[in-house]
């Protein structure tokens, strides 16, 4: 899911100040570190992903928001 | 007949098998990049062992003591231990788990961390949550609501759950660029 796509999926469940922020690059070397992540996806991501994406497979964010 | 055009149970089933299947967490090695120092001292090890997040959604959570905090997907318990610390002893950490044997586990944690009068964990669906309407000051979770293939219904779930003013604070990834199809249509990617 794209950030602007969890902006507007938030806005539209009724929050307002919606506040996404703190990004972190999460790359493949980061999914390794977990065991949802088998082996043979890791190496499924480094067989298909180009190597310049490697690094930042996807964000980490942190997301804010407030009930009115 | 009714159709899941989204493959959402498929998605469901993928996320839940995966899950049950892992013996332990990202342990040190997540939880070290993470949380800071000061938030790991005194941590069960079993806690810091099940650490799956992507995220430290407690340190931006703004919690104040006597807050209601529900934790969306507690897992081993780490971010409801950490909020139960936040809340102290005059407020009330829940922890939601998808499945019973993480919320027996996360529950001897809490009571191994000392917050356990006044945290609890329940067996729930992030898109049904198990709690009243308007019981609840914030909302966190840490990587778990892109797992869900009814995201909206999960976000309307916490509305729902949240009293007026209330806020959500949540770790998760997101996804600017599409992924190849090979991982898109992986199993496995769907519960990473």
């Amino acid at each position: 899911m794209a950030e602007r796509v969890f902006a507007r999926k938030m806005e539209k469940a009724g929050f307002t100040d919606v506040w996404i922020g703190e990004k972190v690059p999460y790359g493949i070397r980061d999914a390794a570190l977990y065991p949802l992540f088998t082996p043979e996806l890791i190496r499924l991501m480094e067989r298909v992903i180009p190597p310049e994406r490697r690094g930042s497979v996807a964000i980490a964010v942190i997301a804010k928001a407030r009930k009115p | 007949m009714d159709q899941d055009l989204l493959h959402q149970a498929e998605v469901k089933a993928a996320v839940r098998t995966a899950y049950e299947a892992i013996g332990s967490g990202g342990g040190e090695p997540v939880a070290r990049r993470l949380y800071r120092e000061e938030q790991l001292a005194g941590l069960p090890a079993g806690a810091i062992a099940w650490a799956l997040g992507v995220g430290n959604p407690v340190l931006h959570a703004e919690l104040r003591p006597g807050e209601t905090v529900l934790d969306l997907g507690s897992g081993g318990g780490i971010d409801t231990i950490l909020a139960a610390r936040e809340v102290g002893p005059t407020g009330r950490a829940i922890g939601i788990d998808l499945l019973d044997e993480m919320v027996e586990r996360a529950r001897g944690h809490a009571r191994e961390a000392g917050v356990g009068a006044w945290t609890e964990f329940r067996r729930g669906e992030m898109e049904d949550i198990p709690l009243p309407d308007g019981s609840v000051d914030v909302v966190i979770s840490n990587g778990v609501i892109n797992l869900s293939p009814r995201k909206s219904r999960v976000l309307a779930e916490i509305h729902r759950v949240l009293r007026p003013g209330g806020r959500l604070c949540v770790a998760d990834l997101t996804v600017e660029e599409d992924l190849p199809a090979e991982i898109l249509t992986s199993d496995a990617a769907w519960a990473g």
